[in-house]
């Protein structure tokens, strides 16, 4: 072993007491970055999930602006053919069709605004969670009733602003892609969600009984995709747009650019809470070092006159710390792990959901990845050179005559 | 006695060449397509960038307080009406059994996915009692400016009527905004003889700040003396009636 890392080896264990105090503050600071950067990945994680795989999907398309600028005519009439290149690609695993547009909805208690979307029943299912969130009734079918009446699934604000519940009629009245005024009766097959839901003024529709109502026959205004992970949806919407280049791709974080935003923010809002952390860690690492060295001057005098070159004491500072700092994030991720792993399988339930971008979050889990544990030590690390550095330099420039007869 | 001589001197006032009264002229205008008692088939042609769409209707009147509209085609649309009575105005769309109100704010609104908003349908605004009328006339035509009064509630911050001096029938209208731009344009034409009445067969409604839309409207057959209108026709009873 050279001689550099025996000396620092034992001037670490010289003053064990004060060694294992730092020590504590850099374990502990990694144990705190690394179990917050889980919680936040795995929380944020969660989200995206929810958020996605409850309505938006991973990726959408639309016909022109149709995401910024709504309008009824921006409609995709070729639909069946990009359907038929997204089931070609195995990253895709399933698709749906929408419409959507705005109406009203009346019963005998009384009208209120509706959002009407007409989805493709069999593939919505396989695409998002719409089949978890029926609290009545049950999934609705592509065919109309005996009275010719086509079913529909009403988000609760409509169930209870109409004081209608299932079987009941309702009325909406809407306005059709040609000009004119679209009116038709729907019986209540489900009422979906709750009072928080993003459905809950929702009117969901057999896509074939939305098509006739909105007279937009072969016509769609949105594809929605999931993927294996929403963590593909940038790459594959980019090839997406190059084999489709005559729609408009958007990945989630385009359509909920609002939420992608506000977590964004969120997230180095975070960053910056961990930083302080950091700082407040390694205040207190650099003070210890330079304790060390302040009490060692006439040691680095001798080391000095013996013919030690400045860049060798410099180096031993630097050192001692790095391994110290080594040491210290081991033996904390060691502790680490068990929790990380004990936060991302199990976690623990919030006792008041919180309520994000309209989906209610009630359980903090965390996320075991390599990024988790790796990231939080690199910076440690990182931190610990730096703070070396001006101690090592003072111990570095200390004039041998000077230091040796200091006490 | 008086009605006579009053009429005697309203006819000698107009040979002698004496300014004819704009208000006289904007309501014989307004009048033409109502008669006392009329019936009327129309043909209605919704034009947009998106998409073309055609209507068959009928059309019954009474003066100017009670008029009835029921689409005959499309299929689709097949038996919606529309009632005007005095100031107000329902719709009844038979596929829901529903009659609706249009609120007053909804005057404004267009009527079917039209160019022509149901303001335009009802009359509901009177254009001698609520605008400021001025005239001014050429060998072959009436410019009449209408500028709203003071009180008037009206998206429109003028008006011009131009009439054909010959036939005594409206030619254009054009409406401007509050800033005086063009906002539509209606134009009259291929004037039709429906009996004793010579009438413009072809209304065109043409709004400019909506390119490429264009609704026209044609009277297929027109009878402004028809005996088979009655009172019983107007009424809610009557709207909501299956045919």
């Amino acid at each position: 072993m050279p001689l550099i890392i025996k000396l620092a080896f034992r001037n670490i264990f010289r003053q064990t007491r004060r060694s294992i105090l730092t020590a504590l503050s850099i374990g502990g600071g990694y144990m705190l970055c690394a179990l917050s950067l889980s919680l936040l990945e795995g929380s944020y994680n969660n989200l995206i999930d929810l958020f996605t795989l409850s309505n938006t999907g991973h990726i959408q398309i639309h016909q022109d602006n149709y995401l910024d600028r709504p309008k009824i005519h921006k409609s995709i009439s070729n639909y069946e053919v990009v359907g038929e290149q997204l089931s070609s690609n195995d990253e895709i695993l399933n698709f749906s069709y929408r419409i959507y547009s705005p109406g009203l909805a009346y019963s005998d208690h009384g009208n209120q605004p509706a959002q009407i979307k007409g989805v493709k029943l069999d593939l919505e299912k396989n695409t998002t969670l719409i089949a978890d969130k029926i609290r009545e009734g049950k999934y609705i079918s592509n065919a109309p009733n005996s009275d010719g009446y086509y079913s529909a699934m009403i988000g609760t604000g409509i169930a209870e602003g109409l004081k209608i519940s299932l079987g009941d009629e309702l009325v909406v009245i809407s306005q059709g892609a040609d000009g004119s005024v679209a009116n038709d009766i729907f019986v209540v097959g489900a009422i979906i969600g709750n009072k928080d839901s993003m459905e809950r003024n929702q009117i969901i529709l057999p896509l074939v009984a939305a098509q006739e109502f909105l007279s937009m026959y072969n016509q769609v205004h949105e594809i929605a995709m999931i993927l294996e992970s929403y963590q593909d949806a940038t790459r594959i919407t980019e090839q997406l747009r190059q084999s489709i280049p005559e729609l408009t791709v958007s990945s989630w974080q385009q359509v909920e650019e609002g939420f992608y935003k506000s977590m964004q923010s969120d997230k180095q809002g975070n960053t910056a809470t961990m930083g302080i952390i950091l700082f407040i860690v390694f205040i207190g690492v650099l003070n210890t070092v330079f304790m060390t060295v302040l009490e060692r001057t006439r040691e680095f005098g001798v080391l000095k006159a013996i013919g030690s070159r400045p860049r060798t004491v410099l180096a031993l500072v630097s050192l001692e710390t790095c391994i110290l700092a080594v040491m210290s994030i081991c033996v904390a991720f060691l502790i680490t792990l068990p929790l990380v792993y004990w936060f991302a399988n199990a976690g623990f339930t919030l006792p008041e959901p919180i309520d994000i971008g309209g989906i209610a979050f009630d359980a903090f889990k965390g996320e075991i990845t390599f990024e988790v544990f790796f990231i939080p030590a690199l910076i440690l690390l990182l931190f610990a050179f730096i703070i070396s550095l001006p101690p090592g330099i003072r111990a570095a420039r200390i004039a041998p005559t000077q230091a040796m007869s200091s006490h | 006695m008086q009605v006579v001589i009053f009429v005697l001197i309203f006819s000698l006032s107009s040979i002698v060449g004496a300014s004819p009264d704009p208000e006289q002229i904007i309501k014989e205008m307004e009048n033409l397509y109502r008669g006392d008692r009329s019936k009327a088939e129309i043909t209605m042609i919704v034009e947009t960038p998106q998409y073309k769409r055609q209507m068959q209707m009928t059309s019954s009147s009474i003066g100017e307080e009670q008029s009835f509209i029921r689409i005959l085609t499309p299929k689709k649309d097949r038996g919606i009406s529309t009632l005007k009575l005095d100031r107000e105005m329902w719709n009844y769309f038979p596929k829901i059994n529903k009659v609706i109100k249009v609120p007053p704010s909804m005057m404004m609104g267009a009527w079917m996915g039209s160019d022509f908003t149901n303001d335009d349908l009802v009359k509901q605004t009177d254009l001698t009692d609520e605008y400021q009328l001025s005239l001014e006339s050429t060998d072959t035509e009436y410019t009449i400016t209408l500028v709203p009064k003071e009180l008037t509630v009206t998206v429109w911050g003028k008006i011009d009527y131009v009439i054909n001096r010959a036939l005594m029938i409206p030619k254009t209208q054009r409406f401007y905004d509050d800033r005086g731009e063009l906002i539509r344009t209606l134009v009259f034409s291929e004037p039709k003889q429906y009996g004793d009445y010579t009438l413009p067969s072809r209304l065109e409604m043409l709004p400019h700040n909506k390119p490429g839309h264009k609704t026209v409207i044609v009277y297929d057959t027109f009878d402004l003396n028809a005996e088979d209108v009655s009172d019983d026709q107007f009424t809610l009873r009557n709207l909501r009636s299956r045919f």
